[in-house]
């Protein structure tokens, strides 16, 4: 009953999003659209491997980034862009698996460290190896539609939510989230933790590749290095917390507030907006561990108990 | 002198205490006996403050423990042994005992006090600038026993201090806590060497599944059929 | 061929005692309290600008502004430490280090926007009427300003570990690294020391950025790598002794400038990550030294 309602629910929200481009003609909000689906994919997948599975992965960005040096390339090479996408997202993959079992040595907050330090060693990298920077063909940019590249997000934004969605609700999930709260725990029941783990990394990365790929098809010229800064994994990392780790709408609805909030602070407060957001993040750390999903949670048991307690004492 | 009731103590969502009372009168040496995982320790923990109970009272020569934060416990003359010694491995015999007499009623005279110790200790004195890490299991027991005397304390607890021991330095150890009560020291000993224990001691608890379940004085326990038959076998 | 080498080797190690004396300050609080403070990195930067602003401003010689960066971090350490570390001192080791790692990402993403809002993007560094001074030694050039953050460096660390060992307030820091349970039982009490070492730490981090400021530049940015850089140096030195950590800080100094010799300028920054990755691979749980009685 209720898995229906939010099938429903998610349903009509879909062809709400797909019907935008048909009443939005404004591209500023479209673009802002674009941003939105944007952080959305990068925080859920962030969050299959950050929040299900509990490795908190602080080298997202090398995915986002080897999807979208990838993708640029073989599609300024003349690819169709689907095609230079999906090789983007293969990259990523590989990388994943390359670094894979050394990155799972590490626990714990060794994994995490061990991660940042992996994203700004391909940081670096990308910024010696290709320090021009990378800006459209005249030919693309007079074929260039903002309507293409907001579907394009989209597309990405629901595969990354569908697969997330599918995982966290599959055996290899539950497995995910046994490693997550008690990895010795979860070994002795004869999960294999490694396994979960890579597979969560693998998923991770193909998503970042993919939100890579597209933000190459959109975004006219940049250095190539940007889509490998820190700051995707920062906010990626600060948009799931805030929104709630390991659930399906928490990395959305963090994901929203950030563009949300970026737009209200622009009224007066624009050039401080990192602050602000540093500020939530660190409150939702300390006070508000579940992030808005845990709190949503929080107040609807309390009122589950006084319905409760209500109920009993007008039939005792 | 020092006296609990009605303890309740968790770990987290776990409890191990069950309304814990007992009392150590001055001057006596009273045992705490039961089997592994029955709460001995955490009962040690809940006095000096480094667990805090969620309910009953402590007092301690009319000090409310509860309120006293953990730091201070020592000042008002309560030391604890723990379980191994947990001596500072990294540090000298020297900086060790030097810490013990950290609090500040005991720094004053930390001089005195180590002579004293020396006295009971003479091993220490020997292995004074040698880091406590390279001692003998034997020899870190009697710093830890050596460090726990340089707070001045009226009362000492220790936890189970021949565990892991050779059965002559057993016995040397428990001879030393003998002295120590002499001298005017109340003791109160966890113990797994449950004959010993209840021989050396005035008066004897008997801890299980975080319950209190027996009371008396060490001989009488001795006799008592149930404790011979669970610990004595 | 080797006369390059060794200005370069040299100015590898002047530049090493500075990653040094930057992760002695991270180490300390985070052997004592278990938190990775990963803003080290820009309160080095907040240190860097306090003394250039000073400069600046007032003329006060870069230097002497040393013990007022002191005061300045000192205060700036307290505040973050009151408000924000204290509160995760319940925490079991892991999660400790987990959260303290995130809340200073958090923090370092404040630091890096105010930073960026006040004093723009630019980079900055302290220009002296001595700045451009320097010695010849057979050939090899050691620039004075450099020579005296060295000296600087050295001494910071040797009182630090005067008051160490020689202190019953240092004695109480190091008996808390080693088993805080224990400490407690001495009476020490170990949220001052976790106070104390915390804002040691960031005064340590602010001394660094002040002689950044003067021998190198400083940015905005530039947290997030020198807090990376005081990471690896921290696993290079071993925890719990500042001598081994400022030989780290030296090997680091020195891998860098080789690296930048044979390979290129531009891999600084990537052989010291790598050798850090290196070392997290093949020495994962001996890493930061934890001891028994971490819990
Ligand atoms: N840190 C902890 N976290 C959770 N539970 C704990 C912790 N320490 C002890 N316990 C539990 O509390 C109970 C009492 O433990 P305690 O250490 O007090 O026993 P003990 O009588 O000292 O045993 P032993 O003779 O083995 O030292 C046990 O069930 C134990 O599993
Ligand atoms: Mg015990």
């Amino acid at each position: 009953m209720k898995k229906n309602l939010s099938f429903v629910i998610a349903l009509v929200v879909t062809a709400a999003l797909a019907a935008v481009p048909l009443f939005v003609k404004k591209d500023s909000l479209l673009t802002y659209l674009c941003m939105i689906l944007l952080y959305v994919s990068l925080a859920s997948s962030w969050n299959i491997l950050g929040g299900y599975t509990g490795q908190v992965n602080l080298g997202h960005s090398a995915f986002f980034g080897l999807g979208a040096i990838a993708t640029r390339l073989l599609w300024f090479a003349g690819w169709n862009i689907l095609l230079a996408m999906l090789v983007g997202g293969l990259l990523a993959i590989a990388f994943a698996l390359l670094i894979g079992s050394p990155a799972f040595k590490l626990r714990g907050a060794y994994f995490t460290i061990g991660t940042l330090a992996l994203g700004q060693i391909l940081y670096a990298t990308v910024g010696n190896l290709f320090p021009q920077i990378s800006s459209m063909p005249v030919q693309d940019l007079i074929s260039y539609t903002l309507v293409t590249r907001y579907y394009l997000f989209l597309a990405v934004a629901l595969i990354t939510v569908l697969a997330a969605t599918l995982v966290a609700n599959s055996r290899w999930g539950l497995g995910m989230m046994a490693v997550r709260e008690q990895e010795d725990a979860a070994e002795s029941l004869g999960v294999n933790a490694f396994q979960h783990k890579l597979l969560a990394l693998v998923l991770s990365a193909f998503l970042a590749g993919l939100a890579g790929g597209a933000f190459a098809f959109f975004q006219i010229g940049y250095y190539p290095q940007y889509p490998f800064s820190p700051i995707w994994t920062l906010d990626s990392t600060m948009m799931a917390y805030i929104g709630g780790t390991g659930t399906i709408l928490g990395p959305i609805i963090g994901a929203i507030f950030f563009v949300v909030l970026k737009e209200v602070l622009s009224l007066n407060l624009a050039e401080f907006h990192p602050t602000v957001f540093g500020i939530l993040f660190i409150l939702v750390v300390l006070f508000l561990p579940g992030g808005f999903m845990g709190l949503w949670k929080r107040i609807k048991d309390k009122q589950q108990k006084k319905r409760e307690s209500m109920a009993e004492l007008s039939h005792p | 002198m020092l006296k609990l009731t009605e303890i309740d103590t968790f770990y987290g969502d776990l409890q191990a205490l069950w309304g814990i009372s007992l009392e150590v009168r001055e001057g006596e040496m009273v045992s705490l006996i039961g089997p592994n995982g029955a709460g001995k320790t955490t009962t040690l923990q809940s006095i000096t403050g480094l667990l805090r109970p969620a309910k009953g009272s402590i007092t301690f020569d009319g000090h409310d423990l509860l309120k006293v934060p953990p730091d201070k416990i020592v000042d008002l003359g309560v030391s604890m042994v723990m379980e191994g010694g947990r001596v500072f491995a990294g540090m000298t015999v020297l900086e060790n005992l030097e810490l013990g007499a950290y609090g500040s009623r005991a720094r004053k005279e930390r001089f005195e006090t180590m002579e004293h110790v020396f006295k009971t200790f003479p091993r220490l004195k020997e292995r004074l600038n040698q880091r406590a890490g390279t001692l003998s299991g034997g020899e870190r027991q009697m710093l830890a026993i050596g460090r726990a005397m340089m707070s001045k304390p009226k009362l000492l607890m220790l936890d189970e201090p021949s565990f892991g021991l050779a059965p002559i330095l057993v016995d040397a150890i428990f001879e030393m806590v003998k002295g120590i009560n002499k001298q005017g020291v109340t003791i109160l000993l966890v113990e797994q060497n449950v004959r010993a224990a209840l021989e050396l001691a005035d008066r004897a608890y008997v801890i299980e599944n975080g319950r209190i379940v027996g009371e008396g004085s060490g001989e009488a326990l001795l006799s008592y059929e149930s404790v011979r038959s669970a610990y004595l076998g | 061929m080797l006369q390059p080498l060794a200005q370069n080797i040299i100015y590898g190690i002047l530049i090493g005692a500075l990653y040094g004396l930057a992760a002695v300050g991270l180490s300390l609080v985070f052997g004592v309290s278990k938190f990775l403070n990963v803003s080290h990195g820009e309160l080095l930067m907040l240190g860097g600008y306090a003394s250039f602003w000073v400069f600046k401003l007032l003329k006060i010689d870069p230097f002497l502004s040393i013990p007022l960066t002191i005061i300045f971090l000192l205060l700036i350490g307290f505040i973050f430490y009151r408000l924000i570390f204290s509160r995760l001192i319940k925490l079991e080791v892991e999660k400790k280090i987990q959260n303290s790692l995130l809340v200073g990402f958090g923090l370092s993403t404040i630091l890096q926007n105010v930073a960026l809002r006040l004093w723009t993007a630019d980079d900055r560094s302290i220009t002296t009427a001595y700045s451009g001074l320097s010695f010849e030694l057979a050939g090899l050039r050691l620039p004075a300003v450099r020579l005296i953050s060295l000296a600087i460096s050295v001494v910071a660390l040797i009182s630090l570990q005067i008051f160490l060992k020689k202190t019953f307030t240092g004695k109480a820091i190091r008996a808390t690294v080693e088993d805080w349970q224990s400490a407690s039982l001495m009476g020490i009490n170990i949220h001052r020391v976790y106070l104390l070492a915390f804002v040691i730490g960031c005064a340590l981090a602010g001394v660094a950025g002040t002689l950044v400021s003067i021998c190198y530049s400083i940015d905005p940015s530039m947290g997030l790598n020198w807090t990376l850089k005081s990471m690896v140096v921290m696993v290079l030195g071993g925890l719990g002794s500042m001598i081994g950590t400022f030989v780290g800080g030296i090997i680091l100094g020195v891998t860098e400038s080789a690296t930048a010799f044979f390979i290129g300028g531009n891999y600084r920054l990537i052989a010291g990550l790598l050798l850090f990755l290196i070392i997290l691979i093949f020495r994962p749980q001996g890493l930061f030294g934890t001891k028994e009685g971490d819990r």
